[in-house]
């Protein structure tokens, strides 16, 4: 009887794995592979939502993630800041996660950079509150109450952005830049009793929580993962960490299938073997 | 009494919420406006007696030298060093609490996330088995959105993105929209019952 291979027994040793997977991660960030990515419904009738936003209108960007999530959820914060930025949209960023503050307030200044925008006038930073529910909620009541004053000390009601925000009604819309279950409270809340337009960017593995609600029209947009920011990166026209990012996911996503039919085609001859004995 | 009185407070802040959900005079406004300040107040306290109950309980594990105590120890020194830092050097740009944030939780933190792609691999040739006709079923549909949501899907055929999509907004949708309205409906079921104090399981014993 033929001896079978070590890795059709099933024995294939884990670090092996872990190496292989190491190899398809680093090399197409190494040797850029430019695998074609092709943009979907969802994404496009986004974007296109944010092109029809009126200029100089007031989108408020909660970065609602925490450090764990970072690497996938700032290609989202980036395409969406320098879609903001581009078309003279005014951004006003908060964080309802305490680690998302010190990230968002990141990301929101790297990308006002780019774009030479004033604090203050273009777009103001007013940092981390906590609870949830009451933050959304208070929201909708006192603007100036929840935040009387932004990330660094400043008065809310000195800041030329901010100045004239009273509720919800001055913001046309909110985006939940998130890797966990906040937008759920930005639905049951700001939508719900406020009739406010959300979007969520989230990351892949959340995606499929917020499909029913993107389906329902209870959110006007969701960009979700790697290839979300890499279809909206296109769309920008200007590719970046998403797309980079893809040839590597698309690499590690190969590997994985390749791992699933070994393992089967192992366990299915271990059975033929088995049932002859 | 120590019962009767946190059974009444809710009752009555229960049915308050409840019933400025629809009213929109300027008494329940006000009303809700107030019970929104005591969230976050309450909130604020409640996040310092979870500090209290963290120190309490790694002071405890460190005292007694318990199993592996030079985890708690570790865990007390990084609350301490970032109390400390934050109180006294500040959390503007540039600030030491700022560093520490930056160059070692948020590495540590995304190593750590990143780990699932190295386990999931070894997961998937373990244990992603055509055992059955419903694991052929699962096999399938993880394939499909494996390569479905990734460029090479497209490379290999057209119809696989477009059938990782009909996973995702039929059997998949239908079935999250089924958990969704369980739990909407038991969510209300919960409350009415919390509200009317027949459940009480949040007053603990005593």
């Amino acid at each position: 009887m033929p001896v079978l291979p070590k890795y059709m027994k099933l024995n294939l040793d884990r670090r092996i794995i872990f190496i292989l997977m190491a190899i398809a991660v680093i090399f197409p960030l190494v040797f850029k592979l430019g695998l074609p990515n092709k943009v979907t419904p969802e994404v496009k009738n986004f974007f296109e939502q944010m092109e029809n936003l009126k200029d100089t209108s007031v989108v408020l960007i909660s970065f609602d993630f925490e450090a764990s999530s970072f690497p996938e959820v700032q290609p989202l914060a980036n395409a969406i800041l320098m879609h903001c930025f581009s078309n003279n949209l005014k951004v006003i960023g908060i964080s309802l996660l305490a680690e998302g503050t010190a990230l968002g307030e990141k990301v929101l200044k790297e990308n006002a950079l780019k774009y030479s925008k004033t604090y203050g006038k273009d777009y103001v930073f007013l940092g981390f509150r906590p609870q949830v529910t009451a933050t959304i909620l208070a929201l909708g009541e006192d603007f100036h109450k929840i935040f009387p004053e932004d990330y660094y000390g400043v008065s809310t009601a000195d800041l030329e952005l901010t100045r004239n925000i009273k509720d919800y009604k001055d913001i046309s819309l909110i985006i939940s830049v998130t890797d966990g279950d906040i937008p759920f409270s930005w639905i049951n809340y700001a939508v719900a009793r406020y009739n406010k337009d959300l979007a969520v960017l989230t990351t892949a593995v959340m995606a499929t929580s917020f499909y029913p609600f993107l389906n329902s029209g209870q959110i006007k947009g969701l960009v979700s993962g790697l290839k979300g920011a890499a279809e909206y990166e296109i769309l920008l026209k200007k590719p970046g960490m998403g797309a980079r990012g893809m040839d590597a996911q698309s690499m590690a996503h190969l590997l994985i299938i390749l791992l699933v039919v070994l393992g089967n085609v192992g366990y299915w001859m271990n059975r033929k073997k088995g049932s002859r004995v | 009494m120590r019962r009767q009185i946190p059974i009444v407070v809710c009752f009555v802040f229960g049915i308050f919420m409840l019933a400025q959900f629809f009213v929109s005079h300027p008494l329940f406004t006000r009303g809700y406006q107030n019970v929104l300040d005591w969230m976050q107040i309450i909130f604020v306290f409640a996040l310092l007696v979870g500090a209290l109950s963290f120190l309490i309980l790694h002071l405890e594990k460190i005292s007694k030298r318990q199993k592996d105590w030079i985890y708690n120890f570790v865990a007390l020194s990084g609350l301490t060093a970032m109390v400390f830092l934050g109180f006294f050097k500040g959390i503007q740009k540039d600030s030491p609490f700022l560093w520490v944030f930056d160059n070692l939780q948020v590495p540590m933190q995304s190593t750590m996330f990143s780990l699932l792609a190295f386990f999931v691999a070894s997961a998937a040739y373990r244990g992603f088995r055509a055992r059955n006709f419903q694991s052929v079923v699962l096999l399938v549909a993880g394939v499909l959105i494996i390569l479905g949501r990734v460029p090479l899907g497209e490379m290999l055929h057209s119809k696989i993105p477009e059938s990782a999509t009909w996973v995702l907004n039929v059997p998949s949708m239908a079935a999250r929209r089924g958990i969704l309205i369980g739990i909407g409906l038991g969510s209300i079921a919960t409350s009415l019952r919390i509200i009317v104090g027949i459940e009480r399981t949040y007053l603990g014993k005593g």
